[in-house]
Order: C-alpha cells, then structure tokens, then sequence
C-alpha cells in the first residue's frame, strides 16, 4: 500500500503557509454541526480540546483519570524548547528544526519538524496569556535554559514542573470550555474500541471504570492523543497507567502503526533497587547541565564515591566528548552508561547505576545556586532512597522514558484511516529515531492548539457533518467484540496476576530489545514474548466483574494489548537492520560504538499494517526525502 | 443591598462577620480592660470612671446596642459556621491526628465560644443588672470577689477568654486577607500577647479584690 | 540498607458508594523498608488476588509525587505522617517492624467514596470549571515577553501553582473545607498579571461553586498547609479572602 505524506509543495518554509490557506475551511455556523471525540486529556488532547471547542466544534473529551489534570503530561520535569532566541545566542527556527532532525538521527519528515520549529514560538505566547508562570530573570522577562544536547539556551521552564504547568494551562482552556458546555467530559473511561464506518472513524466503544458500563460515542473525527507504550517495559517512567490500548486498536481496525522500535531510554532516573519496584522514577536530564556523570576507574571498586579521587574516577561523557561532554543526547548518554556498567564499572548496590556528582557544581555557584535550579528534584531524589545529593552523589541509571515511534499520521496528523487523528506522543511524526529534551511538550501542545484546529476542519469540510448513529450495526458489533473480550478475561482463573506477567514481559523487552538489540536477542525475544502470550490467555487471574469498579480487568485488558505490541516492537527492530538514534543493532556501529545508520536502505519509516490475528504485520514503507539538510554521521566529539 | 448579603453569605463572607465582630470585642475588652485597671486603685477612682461613663448617657446606650447586635451577629454566624463544618464531613475518620497545624485555641474555637455565651450571660446578670440603686459598682464587685467560688469561677472564665482569642485574634486579621511574609510574625507575636494581657490583666483582677480587699 | 518488616494494616473496604463500609485486617509481610506505601499495597494485593480475594482498590498513576491521583488518611494523617509528600512517595522505612497502619479514604461530603479508598473529587474540577483559568482563547496571544513580570511575583505564582489538586487540604481540613485548594489558584492568577482582568469574577465564582458543593468553612486552623504534600501555604488563603473583599467593595 502506498503512503501519502499530503507534505505541501514549496519551499520549507513555507510549506505550512500554503497548506493552511488550501485547507478548506470550516463555516463558523456550521461548526456546531460536527462532533470531535478526543481521547486523551494530556496536552495534546487537552489543548485540542479546548482549541476546538473554541473554534465552535461540539467536543466529547475521555480520560481515564478522576480528572484530567492528572493525564502524564504533568510528570514532565525539564522544559519545552522554542525558538524564540530571546537570549540572543544565536537561535532560530531553521537551528531548532536543524537540532530537532539531527537530534532524530535523519528519520523523521523535514517539513513536520520545519512546522514544528515554526510554531514553537506560539505556544510559549499562548501559554504565558494562559497564566502559566514560566521562570523570569530579575528584569521580569522569561528565562531559559540550554537543555538535553542543545547549544543554545532555548528552553522555558517552571522549576522541575514545567509538563505539570504547561498541563494545568491547557486543564484551565479546557476547563473553560466544559464551562461553556461545548466540551462534554468523560473522566474514569478507557477506550476499548475505534469504531469504523465505510472505512471511516466514526466513533468509539468506552467503558464507564466506576460501572462497568458499555458506552458507545459517535463523532465525525477521532482524535487520539493517548501517549505513548513505554510501560511495555513495564518499568518506565510512565504513569502505571499509561497504556498502549487505544493505539493498538486503531492498529487492529487498520490504522499503521509506526516505528516502533524507536524507544526512548533516558540516561536519568533512579535505579532499579528491586522486583517489587512499580516504576522508575526520572530526574530531569537539565541535571545533566550541573552534574558530572562519572563511573569508577577500576572495575569493581567498592569504596564509597566521596572517597574515590579524582584521579581513579572516568568522566566518560566528558572524556569521549569533549565538545558535548554531560550533554550529549539521550541516547548516547544511555549506552554510554551501560556500556560502562556491562563493563564492571557500574555502582550501587546491582552495580546497574552510575554518579552523578554535583560537588563541583555546589562549591562554584553555592549550594543556594543548586538548590534554586534543582531543590525539587534533589528532595524527590532524597524522599526515594534517603541519600543526600547535595552531600552524596546522585545514582542514575536509564529507564525506558518515551516512545517516539506511534501511529502512523500524514503533514495534517492524520492516519490512514480517513478520520482518525493522531497527536501527541501517540503518533510518530516529528522525533525521528530519538527525541531531544524538552521537544516533547513542545510537540504535544504544537498539534493540539496550532495544527489539529487546522487539519481537522480540512478534513470535516470535505466530510459533511455525519448521519451515523449508535444504533449502527457497527456499533453493536464492535460492544460485543469487547465484552466478549472482558468475559474471556475473567473466565480464565489461572494462576498469575496481570502485573506478574507485565513484569515479565517488561524484563523479556529490556533484555533483548532495549539500549542495545541484536538479531538472535531479538529472535529469543519473539520465542519468548510468543510463549508469555500463551501463558497469560491460559493462566491470568482476573478477579471481579465487568460490570463494576475492576481495577484488575482494566489491567488485564491493557496488558493484553501490551503483548501484542511486543510483537510489533520486536519485529520493526528486527527488520531494521542499520543502528539509528535510540535504535543500536549491536551489528551497525562506528568504531566509536556509535549508531551506524545505512541510509541507502533505511531511510523510510516502518508503517506497520495489522494482517490479522497470530499473522506477522506488513511493512510498508514511506520513504524520508532530504531536501534541506545533508545526512551526516552525528557525532558529538 | 442584596450585594452585601449576597458577599457576607457566602463562606468567606462569613469568616468576615466573624472577623470583624471578633476584632471589635478585642476593641472592647481593651477598653474594658483599661476601665478595669482603676479598681487597683481603690473605690474612689474606680467609681469616678464608672460615673464618667453613665455620664455619657445615650452614647453609653447607643454602644450598648451595638454590642448586643454585633454579639449576636457573632454566635448566630459561630454556630451556623459550626454546624455546617461538622455536617461538611458524614462519616468521620476512625483514626485523626494533627499534621501540627491546629493549636489549643483553634482546635477549641466553637466549645471555648459556648462557654463564653454563658459567662457573658452570668456576667451581665451578676454586674450589669445587679441592683444600681442601693450599692455602687464597686461594692458589687468587691462583694462578688469576696466568695472564693466566684473568683476561681471567673479566672477560668478569663482562661478561657485568653484561649479564644489566642487563635480569634490572629484568625481574624488571616481571614481579612492580612498575612504577609513581613508582618505575620508581629501578628502572631501581637496575638499571643494579646491573649496573655486579657487572660492575666482580667484574670488577677478577681484575685487581687478577694486577697486584698 | 535494605531491610524488611512486618505489618497489620486495617483498611477501609467498601463496596460500592451505596454501601456501608468497614476497616479490614490484612497483614503485610517483608516488606522492604525501601518500597513505597503504594508498592507495599501493590503486594498485599497480588496476595490478595491469588488468594481468590478482591483486591483493595486505590486511586494512583504517576507515582513521582506530582499527578496528585493517589492520597489516603494514614494513622489519621493525610498522605501519611511525613510532611511534603504525597502517598506514593511515602517510603517503608519511615515504619517500624509489627506496626499497625490504619488506611482510610479522604472523608469529606464532597468526596464521595466510590471503592475502597477510591473518592470522587470532581468537586474541585468542577471549582476550576467555575473559574479557575485566564479566558484566552488559542491563537492571537501576544509576545510572551511583552508584559514583564517581577521575578518574585512570578516565583509566588509558582509557589501557588504547584497545587497538585489531590484533595489532601481537604481530608486534613477539621471542616473539609477546600479553601486551600482554591486560594492556590486564585493566588497564581491575582499575582499575574495575565490574571488580573477577570480576578474579580474568578473569586466570587470559585468560592460560591465551593459553598455550593457542600465543602465546609475554613476556621484557620492550619492543618491544610501542615499536611499539603506540596507545602502551599495559607498565604495564599489571605490573598483570597483579600481577592474576596477586593471583589465586593469594588
């Protein structure tokens, strides 16, 4: 099957002026007639939501939270990049979108990210009118910093909360809206079902998590701004929540689904410190700008950090780039620090950790200096593992953090089934192979308030408000196929916990597919993830009902899903034979254990097609064309 | 009108009432306590000032009046505050305990109020409506204080004024919106001085007449 | 170092929002000191639920202490006895060996209890609803540097709106009065001067949809600010009393 990109002819830059003035629009009047269903309250959703419901679309918004407020968005700690080159560093839109595409390794679409750059700008305006109080300098004006492999200083930031600012900004615009009743909420809802009609998305199956009930919603757009499938992991830094359930049934109703083995490991968090563990907690990587991350010389060293001299201690990012040195994206900071651990060097108590000190950091600029930039996260640190970093190094290791690839969306966030709009994380299009700091929300808040508004009404234009109703037999058919579900769950009473299988499936994931991949781990993987399906639809335990509060059949029901999409990450990176960005076949590397790409035969992103149950997915293939920057080997010498 | 009502009806706009009824009795026990003080002076000067007083003739009523409507102001908006707050919460938690924020006085705000009603109540009775005719003021008070029941009745009384308005006086200033960084600590300072002077200068008043006089 | 203890913990458990509920005995046995509260019920329920039995259903998500979803009166305490930090960033090891721990919901009228410890606190979405936002709609915002704000200000914003909106004022309030939780908000948007044109109407608004939804009267008693796992401080309840009167007088 072919993919049409829909990328607008022109110059880069102007590529979205264009587009936007040969998007049809919408009559103001007749706005009122269609209804969007977003699903998703994060930044993505929630700002489309809003922006919608302003525009005078009917909107019916679904979280799975009490609120939401609460979607994971909030737990974003660093900051959100625009180029707004208020330092006067030198900063712009084409050194944004060049940082964002090279950042990315070479796979993601130019004019995506060239837009991106280009409305980066808006939303630290749009967010500033909305209240949102971003850090200022003594003269009053925004303050920003340089962040996660950045040579300018073009982030913004409140403290270590700037996902949980940004999130109650759009929480607020929304909550106007709800107000204002174009917005209708759904909260505590998990969407189980995308419902086609003529090929078209048209509704969704949702059930009510405090009742248990089916609810069947119809709408002329589908928007899905449901995040992204690092709990596959299972230990991650996502919520426990975060799930990748609605994806993959769009993926089942024929939507592609993209680049999946492009899965961020962020090079900070907080270690593994035992099984019972139920998440991996971040600490933003702008501790990176102060802290020195360094292993111990000699393997094995068992002496506490503070008595380790310097000269026994290897500053490996500082050493092998000297350039970048702490900064260097995450992906290079992640290998870089298990390749450090695989070889004997690591500390802690699994000897899976390394420093990150901050001693030097405290006696140049005074521990008021650090404690302003970084006292939340220290606290946080110290809450988790009773250490003192002001006193102790920090232990770090990497954790699975973001997933960059997602649905499978065209240049209007569009998937291939006409109708179903994807943002946010959930979809694939402006990360390439791996993502830099402080781009996510950028992303998120850039296809909620500056590009859906847009797109959706080019699409709706086309559409004419709908005539399809629940009673449509689609409706009843795709209610049926998830109660059947829910009762084959139920009906199995075997003898291992939804969590103990996700542990496991989590463990299978990280060994094999995770910093580093290579095929016969990869094909063990499949064997293993093939076996562990099989295991869980024959020996699950679910307790309860359906048709009450059953915490337990919501999990089973995304863990299900989970290890369906096990297949997929698997096979996307088995079949991508070159190393690219946070994707490193041990097979591809430079001589300097970097990602070695092979651009002659991979430069496309892996749309993946569902071929029907236990059938292997179909490739297709949308090839990435440069036309504005030259693919070059990244290094950050 | 009805914007008034409308603002003072509302919860803020109660703690308000509360507010500024409660700040003008802390008005008038300094002016009560001040008047008070003379009685360490003897008889003489203590009737010269009630004298000066009754001199004031309508101005003395006009306050009086004044006191009533604001003390009833103040218990009915109290008890209305008190029952909603208890109904705010059905079922009540098998296990509480203070994070550290409530203090003796705060935690006792509508009880050490009761008590109050019935003591000004005793009080007015006892002082107020006495027999003025046959007997100055203070031969009713040296009378009073000379029954040792009476003292110690009345210097708990003052304990537990001094309670209520430990929490009631710095409260008050919160709920009109004074706290800043630079001045709450000399609120709070003001506060608990407050308490101590009105607890200990009406308190030792009863105690001085009953060893003294 | 890692060590492990032993636990009685009598929890809540109620049916449905119908139901009467009661506490139940349940023990927690080697829990590691350096799990999180939550991590230590995550055990006790994967017992409970190979034991055929229905696990204890709590609300969690994010579990680093910021998407303010979890939240539960531990020995009498919201979020536990350890000051600034919410429930999923309670450690063990501020428990001892043979410890008994009493788990309740958060009690208030407005907080309906749907499961367990489970409440409903779309109470204080609806109170945001009422007003609780800066009315601009998308597009059209003007320079972000354009209108400078004074670094404290902006830092006493900041302090207000880290509000995490999980209802712990609320639970810890001896009258379960929200006044915390919108005295944060409204302080963030009366300090900015993004906030400045509706202040007015977003104070009366916000406090008659409180009154409305049945949360009690503040009475100053501190135990809001005491146990808010993001340390907001009462400040910020002043300042909405001062927003109050600034919005009937004028």
């Amino acid at each position: 099957m072919s993919l049409n990109s829909n990328i607008p002819e022109g110059p880069l830059h102007e590529k979205w002026d264009r587009h936007k003035f040969k998007l049809k629009l919408v009559n103001p009047a007749n706005k009122r007639k269609y209804t969007v269903l977003v699903v998703g309250s994060g930044l993505a959703g929630a700002s489309a939501s809003a922006s919608l419901a302003e525009l005078g679309y009917n909107v019916k918004t679904f979280c799975m939270q009490d609120s939401p407020r609460r979607a994971h968005s909030i737990a974003a700690q660093g900051g959100i990049n625009a180029a707004k080159n208020y330092q006067n560093d030198g900063d712009s839109v084409q050194r944004l979108f060049y940082d964002t595409i090279k950042g990315g390794d070479f796979r993601a679409r130019e004019a995506n990210v060239y837009r991106l750059a280009q409305i980066s700008s808006n939303i630290i305006d749009q967010c500033v009118a909305q209240g949102v109080p971003f850090a200022r300098e003594y003269g009053g004006l925004l303050a920003n910093r340089s962040f996660g492999g950045a040579q300018v200083s073009r982030t913004f930031y409140a403290r270590g909360q700037t996902g949980q600012q940004l999130l109650l900004g759009a929480y607020g615009a929304l909550s106007r809206q709800i107000a204002a009743k174009k917005v209708t909420m759904f909260t505590r809802r998990d969407m189980l079902e995308l419902v086609l009609v003529d090929g078209k998305a048209k509704g969704i199956i949702t059930r009510n998590l405090i009742t248990g009930e089916i609810e069947k919603h119809v709408g002329d757009a589908v928007v899905l701004a449901t995040g992204g499938y690092g709990n596959v992991f299972f230990l991650s830094t996502n919520a426990m929540a975060c799930n990748v359930s609605a994806a993959m049934r769009a993926y089942k109703k024929g939507a592609f689904f993209a680049n999946p083995c492009y899965t961020q490991i962020h090079p900070t968090c907080i270690p593994v410190h035992g099984d019972y563990q139920s998440k991996l907690t971040l600490m933003s990587e702008s501790l990176r700008n102060d802290g020195r991350v360094w292993v111990p010389k000699n393997p094995g060293d068992k002496r506490k950090p503070n008595e380790i001299p310097d000269q026994d201690r290897f500053y490996f990012l500082e050493e092998k780039y000297p350039s970048f040195g702490n900064l260097v994206p995450r992906d290079v900071a992640s290998r870089n620090a298990k390749e450090q651990c695989d070889a004997g060097r690591g500390v802690g108590e699994t000897g899976y950790a390394v420093y990150l000190d901050f001693k030097e950091a405290i006696a140049r600029d005074g521990e008021d200096v650090i404690k302003r930039k970084y006292g939340n996260l220290f606290a946080m640190y110290e809450k988790i593992t009773a250490d003192n970093p002001y006193k102790t190094p920090m232990m770090i290791y990497p954790a699975s953090h973001y997933a960059m690839g997602g649905l499978w969306v065209d240049y209007n966030l569009m998937s291939n089934v006409p109708g179903l709009f994807v943002l946010g994380e959930a979809n694939f299009s402006d990360h390439g192979a791996n993502r830099l700091g402080a781009s996510a929300l950028m992303q998120g808040l850039a296809d909620g308030y500056f590009i859906i508004p847009y797109t959706i009404g080019g699409y709706l234009a086309g559409e004419g408000s709908s005539t399809v109703s629940v009673t449509d037999s689609a409706f009843g058919e795709a209610a049926a196929q998830v109660e059947q579900t829910m009762d084959t769950l139920l009906s199995i009473k075997g003898k291992r916990t939804c969590d103990d299988i996700h542990r496991e499936l989590g463990k299978i994931l990280w060994d094999y597919c995770g910093m580093a991949r290579n095929d016969e781990g990869l094909e063990k993987a499949k064997h293993l993830v093939n076996d562990l399906r099989k295991e869980f639809w024959t020996n699950v335990t679910v307790p309860g009902s359906k048709s009450e509060l059953n915490q337990s059949l919501e999990k089973a029901g995304r863990v299900a899903e989970f290890l369906d999409f096990a297949d997929l990450l698997l096979e996307d990176a088995s079949s991508r034979k070159e190393s690219c960005g946070s994707h490193l076949n041990e097979a591809y590397q430079t001589e300097e254990n970097e990602a070695r790409r092979d651009d002659e035969n991979f430069t496309y992103v892996a749309a993946w097609g569902y071929a029907g149950k236990e059938k292997k997915a179909q490739l297709n293939k949308e090839p990435l064309v440069f036309e504005n920057v030259t693919l070059s080997q990244r290094s950050y010498k | 009108m009805s914007w008034l009502v409308k603002t003072l009806s509302t919860s803020v706009g109660k703690k308000l009432v509360m507010a500024v009824t409660g700040l003008f009795f802390c008005c008038f026990l300094v002016v009560h306590l001040l008047g008070n003080l003379t009685l360490y002076k003897g008889m003489e000067t203590f009737n010269g000032y009630v004298d000066h007083l009754h001199a004031l003739g309508p101005l003395i009523r006009v306050a009086e009046v004044l006191m009533l409507v604001f003390a009833l102001v103040h218990v009915t908006t109290g008890l209305m505050l008190t029952y909603q707050n208890y109904m705010s919460r059905p079922v009540k938690y098998q296990m509480n305990k203070s994070g550290g924020g409530r203090t003796l006085g705060s935690a006792t705000m509508p009880y050490t109020g009761i008590v109050l009603i019935f003591f000004v109540i005793a009080h007015l009775l006892g002082f107020h409506f006495a027999d003025h005719e046959t007997q100055t003021v203070y031969d009713i008070v040296s009378h009073a204080f000379s029954d040792p029941v009476v003292v110690g009745y009345y210097v708990v009384a003052m304990l537990v004024v001094a309670v209520h308005v430990s929490h009631g006086f710095w409260s008050a200033f919160q709920s009109l919106g004074v706290n800043h960084e630079k001045y709450n600590p000399a609120i709070k300072a003001l506060a608990l001085v407050f308490s101590l002077v009105v607890g200990a200068g009406f308190g030792l008043i009863p105690v001085y007449m009953s060893l003294f006089i | 170092m890692t060590k492990t203890i032993n636990l009685t913990l009598k929890v809540w458990r109620q049916k449905n929002s119908q139901a009467k509920g009661n506490l139940e005995t349940y023990s927690a046995k080697n829990i590691s000191t350096d799990m999180s509260f939550l991590e230590m019920m995550d055990v006790v329920n994967e017992t409970l639920i190979l034991e055929g039995k229905d696990p204890i259903t709590f609300d969690h998500d994010c579990r680093e202490g910021i998407c303010g979803m979890c939240g539960a009166v531990v020995n009498g305490r919201a979020h536990g006895p350890e000051k600034g930090t919410t429930l999923c960033q309670l450690h063990m090891r501020h428990f001892s060996d043979g410890d008994v721990v009493v788990v309740e919901p958060f009690r208030s009228r407005a907080f309906k209890v749907l499961k367990d410890l489970m409440v409903d606190r779309s109470g204080l979405d609806q109170i945001i609803q009422a007003g609780g936002y800066v009315s601009v709609n998308t597009g059209g915002a003007q320079d972000a540097n354009a209108i400078p704000v004074p670094q404290k200000i902006a830092d006493k914003a900041m302090d207000a709106a880290e509000c995490i909106g999980c209802g712990a004022c609320v639970a810890s309030c001896p009258n379960a009065s929200a006044m915390l939780f919108v005295g944060a908000k409204v302080s963030q948007l009366a300090l900015l001067p993004q906030g400045k044109p509706e202040a007015k109407e977003r104070v009366v608004s916000m406090i008659s949809k409180m009154d409305e939804l049945g949360f009690g009267n503040c009475s100053n008693e501190r135990e809001c600010e005491a146990e808010c796992p993001k340390n907001i401080s009462i400040e910020n309840i002043a300042r909405l009393n001062r927003e109050f009167i600034k919005a009937g007088v004028k």
